[in-house]
């Protein structure tokens, strides 16, 4: 009878520690996944979910670059910094190249963009590509995998009814979403005044991320006096570039030369990883397109190649 | 302790007539005693310390699998002693004498074993295992029969087993458990699966052909042959210069022993006609990279020729070995029309066949008395010295097929050139032959094969178009440094398409697994001009 009794008590107190004992953790667990929330809702501020984190500007994070000459390559007297492979040609030092119209993207792709196409896709992606913050710039990406993420947003862009009508009629129009090339991307880092930073001739850390230990969340660094308001075109990560690594002077028909050489894409604007004399505006680095490195990203162009 | 008698225990006889095929002949030597029990223990033990071993060692898999097979052996074992022990028991060997089909056709699979070795190194590396599987099956092959009946008997029958099983097929350490599932699932074969055979009991399935067979099958419905070394075990062979005469020389072995020169001999002679047929009406060969592929010439040699499983009259083998020749080559295509690897082809029709010899020898017996198959050695009573009249016509057979450069010389399916224009002529089954041999050299990492297949996806033209899988293999062929790959990645609209690399003939002409990344430019280039790719002819004076 004692012995039932004390069966009783024992399955009284259980029944009253489970759900204590189950509610704690529980309990933790809800405040973990509303600190997490919070977290990537900050992360993804001033971004468009609904249009695949792109930023919620006008032309969503698009900037144009007007039609017109700049200067390209590097001048060793004004820059003592200059590499040999800066040099436009034998007999020149710099060249001056025409470029039409063209929409650059104000920030590197993110980690949130490019996880929206991974997760739409089932793309196979180097996992440590998606670790991070999703407001840092997407890194351990290869060159292919550049094409093939600007290759699915103009699909979405072409197909969204939310695109902002000015992309939607380029796009309608044949104007491609890419990677840039190595001439528009120098001309948007460096403006028409041939400058060797964005910012202007002198480096300044304040300005950029080099010369540091890891990625920052893309547009941390102001840069009012940057020509066209675009954010971390030094430093932060390296950007694949459409140009075969080639020789200068610049010549976007030559694509298709050289193919029996193994295959060097040019990147530009160095990385966290580099020092000052890498995050020039005309540094030329090449790598491997089946590279994926953490201090190798891209951003975007809306152009009509 | 430890007796031994010239008969049988009078208690075990009845039973011991299951004992497989001992000839009526022999007066075998009974071990009879209580520590018999512990024989398979040692072979276990051995088993076992095998696994430490460092070429086990390496794989903790590997270990595993050595450690789940000792298992088993040692839960049967105990299961075994105490029932002994119960029921008072004892077990015995029978010490026949020494058959030649066991260790004849060992040691021909031994020589072969070696030269290929020699030339391929996965097989020394296999050494070792191949030990083990041994003493496995050994232990296990003992403790069955110890389950059925008291008595074993002791020889050399498991080293043909294991040994011509291993030949065709063996997994990768990852899943080598499936190896010994194999070895015993072959075992149980010959042990369960019999028949009255001129009235005796034996074994219907050749042991190793029955379980490559069953093994096969599952393989190719599970779409997981890349568990085992099959594809890379079957075109590495060629690996060894003069392998085919090599094999035909160690076949002539056998067939003097075993008068199995019919069967091998009609095999071979219906795929050597086939291919021929087939290449004067297509233009194109029927197999990929020879006139009969060095793992059929091995499988009818030492594979389908078990005697124990063969039809015991001179036209009964011949008709055996016909249906053999024309068994691999229909399977080669239906394989191919499967998308499944065509290695197996070889060793599906085996089980089947087996089980058709008994209808074949009495198919034949109505041949009886016919006066001209006899003066052709084909009657029906096998005679010593008609074998010997048809391993001379195999051997001038064979000779005219090498002097005509049909079996060690170079074959024209090993160039990718010829395949191209085959394809680019319309010939039968030349574009699937292009695209597998690009496909493969995609998968060997070769940039050039992969932008090759893009280009072929893209335009549409020797395969329906299919624009998403062309991008999979142009990023593939630029991953892999291939700048034509990254310019079609590029735009795909304007597709480019250049010669291969150096890199890429280093993969693109191994034929079978030829170590060519240390090869000289000038060699290679010259090699490259042997398989008719034109721009290496002109290339071989600019690197000399």
């Amino acid at each position: 009878m004692k012995k039932n009794k004390g069966a009783k008590y024992f399955r009284l107190i259980l029944a009253m520690l489970i759900p204590i004992v189950g509610a704690m953790p529980l309990a933790a667990s809800k405040a973990d996944a509303q600190q997490s929330l919070d977290t990537v809702l900050s992360e993804v501020a001033g971004f468009r979910a609904e249009m695949w984190y792109l930023p919620d500007e006008e032309l969503l994070g698009f900037v144009e670059i007007p039609a017109g000459t700049f200067l390209m390559g590097s001048n060793p007297l004004i820059d003592p910094m200059a590499f040999e492979n800066e040099r436009w040609s034998e007999g020149r030092r710099q060249g001056i190249v025409d470029l039409p119209t063209y929409y650059i993207s104000r920030y590197e792709v993110t980690i949130a963009q490019f996880k929206a196409f991974a997760d739409a896709t089932g793309y196979r992606v180097n996992p440590m590509a998606l670790q991070g913050p999703l407001n840092h710039p997407v890194a351990n990406v290869s060159w292919t995998d550049a094409i093939a993420y600007a290759r699915w947003l103009e699909a979405r862009l072409k197909e969204s009814a939310q695109t902002p009508a000015p992309l939607q009629r380029l796009l309608n129009n044949g104007w491609r979403v890419s990677i840039p090339n190595e001439a528009q991307w120098e001309k948007a880092a460096r403006g028409s005044e041939g400058r060797l930073y964005p910012w202007g001739n002198q480096p300044n850390r304040d300005k950029a991320n080099y010369s540091g230990s890891g990625t920052r969340a893309v547009g941390s660094y102001a840069c009012p006096e940057c020509q066209y308001g675009l954010h971390d075109m030094s430093g932060n990560v390296w950007e694949w570039t459409r140009s075969p690594y080639q020789p200068l002077p610049f010549d976007p028909s030559d694509d298709r030369s050289n193919l029996a050489e193994d295959a060097l894409w040019v990147m530009r604007g160095g990385s966290f990883n580099d020092a000052e004399n890498n995050a020039r505006t005309a540094v030329r680095g090449a790598a491997d397109p089946g590279a994926r490195r953490p201090f190798i990203g891209f951003r975007l162009v809306i152009s009509s190649i | 302790m430890l007796s031994a008698t010239g008969k049988p225990r009078s208690q075990g006889q009845d039973k011991n007539k299951n004992t497989a095929g001992a000839p009526q002949s022999e007066q075998p030597q009974v071990l009879t005693s209580k520590q018999l029990l512990f024989v398979p223990s040692l072979f276990t033990l051995a088993f076992f310390l095998l696994s430490f071993l460092p070429r086990v060692q390496g794989n903790e898999i590997l270990v595993r699998s050595f450690w789940a097979a000792t298992a088993v052996l040692v839960v049967w074992q105990i299961f075994m002693i105490l029932q002994c022990r119960r029921t008072g028991e004892t077990k015995s060997f029978i010490l026949a004498k020494p058959r030649p089909q066991h260790y004849i056709q060992a040691m021909v699979h031994l020589s072969v074993y070696t030269y290929w070795g020699w030339y391929w190194p996965p097989v020394q590396e296999h050494a070792l295992l191949l030990v083990a599987q041994l003493l496995f099956a050994y232990a296990f092959d003992m403790l069955m029969a110890w389950s059925r009946r008291d008595s074993y008997l002791l020889g050399f029958g498991p080293f043909p087993i294991i040994f011509s099983t291993n030949l065709f097929l063996w997994f990768r350490d990852d899943w080598f458990y499936l190896q010994f599932l194999m070895i015993a699932v072959g075992f149980m074969g010959k042990e369960f699966v019999r028949w009255k055979r001129d009235g005796k009991s034996t074994h219907i399935f050749n042991p190793s052909a029955f379980t490559l067979g069953l093994f096969s099958l599952i393989l190719i419905f599970t779409n997981t042959t890349d568990f085992t070394w099959g594809p890379q075990i079957a075109s590495t062979l060629s690996l060894a210069p003069g392998i085919y005469t090599y094999l035909f020389l160690g076949g002539l072995v056998v067939m003097y022993f075993f008068s199995i020169t019919l069967v091998a001999a009609s095999a071979a002679a219906v795929l050597f006609g086939l291919s021929a047929l087939y290449y004067a009406v297509t233009g194109v060969p029927y197999f990929l990279d020879s006139e009969i592929p060095t793992a059929v010439f091995l499988g009818l040699h030492l594979l389908v020729t078990d005697p124990s499983t063969s039809p015991r009259t001179p036209p009964g083998r011949l008709v055996f070995g016909i249906l053999y020749g024309l068994g691999v080559f229909a399977l080669y295509t239906i394989l191919s029309a499967f998308g499944a690897p065509t290695f197996y082809d070889k060793l599906l029709c085996v089980p089947l066949l087996n089980l058709s010899v008994q209808w074949i020898d009495r198919a034949v017996q109505s041949l009886r008395d016919n006066s001209t198959l006899d003066r052709m050695g084909l009657g029906v009573v096998p005679s010593r010295r008609a074998n010997l009249a048809h391993m001379a016509v195999w051997i001038v057979f064979f000779a005219t097929m090498t002097l005509i450069g049909k079996t060690d010389g170079k074959h024209i399916g090993d160039s990718l050139p010829f395949w191209e224009l085959a394809c680019q002529e319309g010939r039968p089954t030349a574009c699937d032959r292009l695209l597998l041999l690009q496909s493969t050299y995609c998968s060997d990492n070769s940039g050039w094969a992969c932008n090759e297949l893009g280009a072929h996806y893209a335009s549409g033209r020797i395969i329906p178009a299919d624009p998403d899988r062309a991008l999979t293999y142009f990023a593939r062929a630029c991953e892999l440094r291939f700048q034509a790959g990254c310019v079609n990645l590029l735009d795909p609209s304007t597709i480019s398409r250049t010669e291969p690399r150096v890199f890429d003939l280093r993969l693109l002409l191994r034929q079978g697994g030829q170590n060519l990344m240390d090869m000289p430019e000038s060699e290679l280039y010259a090699r490259a001009c042997e398989h008719e790719w034109a721009f290496a002819c002109s290339n071989i004076v600019s690197t000399l």
